[in-house]
Order: C-alpha cells, then sequence, then structure tokens
C-alpha cells in the first residue's frame, strides 16, 4: 500500500524564527514548551470497533487501552489520545483524519 | 456457511460478496472519488479541522494547505483498489485496508446526507431516505466485518512503536 503523507515536519521546520537577541522571554517559552494534546471526538458515524482498532495501529496502543480511549470518546464526547510537540502532534492528527476520525489539536494549559 | 471475509492460511483474505454488493460498493466510489476536493458540503466530513481554536486561523489555513492533496489522493487512490479489485475472490491485506478505508469514506458522506444520530431508529420503509439508510447499514456491517478480520491481527499487548 502507498502512503502518502505531506512532509510535515520538514515544513514546520522552514518556519524556525530567527534567535533574538534580546532579553529571555520567560513566558514565551513557556508557552512554547506546554505539550499539544491530540484530541478526538465523538461522531455518530463511526463504529467503536473501528475506533479502537485506528487507536491500536496507529498509536500501538494495547487493547485494553484503546477500548478505554474509545469508550472516554463515546461516553465524555472527547478524549486526549496522544501528547507531544507541536509536529508530532500535526502528524497525528493528520493520520487521524486519513482514517475519518474527528481528531484536532490543542496546546495543553 | 463461511464468513462473508475471512482470513486464509496463505494470508490472503477471502471475500465472499453478493455481486450486487459489489456493484453497488464501485457505483457509490465511482460518484464520491469526483467530488474530493470540491466544496460539496457532502465530503466536509473528510476534512475535520486540525485547530478549531479562535486564533488558530493561520495555523489551520497552513495545516488545510499541506494535507489536504494528500487526504484526497489517500482517498482516491482507495477508490482506485477498490474498483479495480472489485469481483476479486480474494484480497491481500493491502487491498483489503483499501476497501476498508473506501467504505470509511462512503459511510461519512452517506452518514452526513442522511444526518445519522447517535441511537437513531432506521426509517420508515416508505421515508424516502429508507434505499439510502439502507445502504448506509450495508456498509457499517461489511466494515464491521473487515475491521473484525484486521484487528485480529494486532496484538492485544500493543506495541511500543504504531504504524508509522
Amino acid at each position: 500500500m502507498t502512503h502518502t503523507r505531506p512532509d510535515l515536519v520538514r515544513a514546520r521546520q522552514t518556519e524556525v524564527a530567527p534567535v533574538e537577541a534580546e532579553l529571555p522571554d520567560i513566558t514565551e517559552s513557556q508557552i512554547t514548551d506546554r505539550p499539544w494534546l491530540v484530541i478526538v471526538w465523538n461522531d455518530p458515524i463511526n463504529l467503536m470497533s473501528f475506533v479502537t482498532y485506528v487507536f491500536q495501529k496507529l498509536f500501538g496502543y494495547s487493547k485494553e487501552k484503546a477500548t478505554k480511549l474509545m469508550l472516554d470518546v463515546h461516553n465524555k464526547g472527547r478524549a486526549v489520545v496522544s501528547s507531544g510537540t507541536r509536529e508530532r502532534a500535526e502528524l497525528d492528527v493528520y493520520r487521524l483524519h486519513e482514517h475519518g476520525l474527528w481528531a484536532t489539536m490543542e496546546q495543553s494549559t | 456457511m463461511s464468513a462473508p471475509i475471512r482470513r486464509r492460511r496463505d494470508g490472503r483474505y477471502a471475500v465472499k460478496l453478493d455481486p450486487s454488493v459489489r456493484a453497488v460498493l464501485v457505483t457509490m466510489s465511482e460518484q464520491l472519488s469526483p467530488l474530493l476536493g470540491s466544496d460539496d458540503p457532502m465530503t466536509k466530513r473528510l476534512f475535520p479541522p486540525a485547530y478549531p481554536t479562535a486564533g488558530f486561523e493561520d495555523a489551520e489555513r497552513d495545516y488545510r494547505a499541506l494535507v489536504d492533496s494528500a487526504l484526497i489522493s489517500h482517498h482516491r487512490e482507495a477508490f482506485a483498489v477498490l474498483a479495480e479489485t472489485s469481483n476479486a475472490d480474494s484480497l491481500s491485506e493491502a487491498e483489503l485496508h483499501s476497501w476498508q478505508s473506501a467504505i470509511e469514506s462512503l459511510r461519512l458522506v452517506l452518514g452526513t446526507r442522511l444526518d445519522v444520530t447517535q441511537d437513531m431508529e432506521p426509517p420508515d420503509t416508505e421515508d424516502p431516505t429508507a434505499p439510502e439508510y439502507a445502504l448506509y447499514e450495508l456498509l457499517g456491517q461489511l466494515q464491521f466485518l473487515m475491521i473484525e478480520v484486521l484487528a485480529a491481527e494486532l496484538p492485544d499487548e500493543g506495541s511500543s512503536e504504531g504504524e508509522l
């Protein structure tokens, strides 16, 4: 199976801002360090067994963990399924979108 | 009686489906494939936002610019594989993944058009949406069977790395 996937990491790397020789902005660096959360939302179309399967397949989660996350999505309306750098989160969101899941990302507070 | 989709000893997947079911899958794929990438609101569900939060409009625009063409190719390729192998008695694992992916896309679009809700009752037989709803249900049953056989190949205990 061929797999077309945009090069998310490279695209982000071209956007690195020039280093500023100003006073270090601690607030700014704290904001940047906060991890990004990948969230899957409940939707009335996707089958429960399919959602569990996608979590196992994409993230290598055990069946137990994938099932728990699927039930969180189903019962609570959403679940955080992975977290990390912005680049990593964007790639995970893309892979979930490829599989038809309703995934978004936001920075943890 | 053997299951409609089952894994054979040689690793291929036997597919026993009525020709009319195969034909309807191909017809629906042919109808949806050209709509991908258009502004048709029925295809919206295949392109969910990554950054729905206010203040991230630029990030969302960048994300769309980066991924939409890849998402379209991914879905189109699944439809193409399904069309090419629609009459096959057996599928490779990759081909079965394509069938599953194509059926997922068809369900998302049909479910959007029918405006399905959680635990909704099927419409009455006289209802004008009844035939489409029956198709939606058929797609759900097929996908369920495919996920059952594909999930059986994943380790219950998980793996350190998922598929990249």
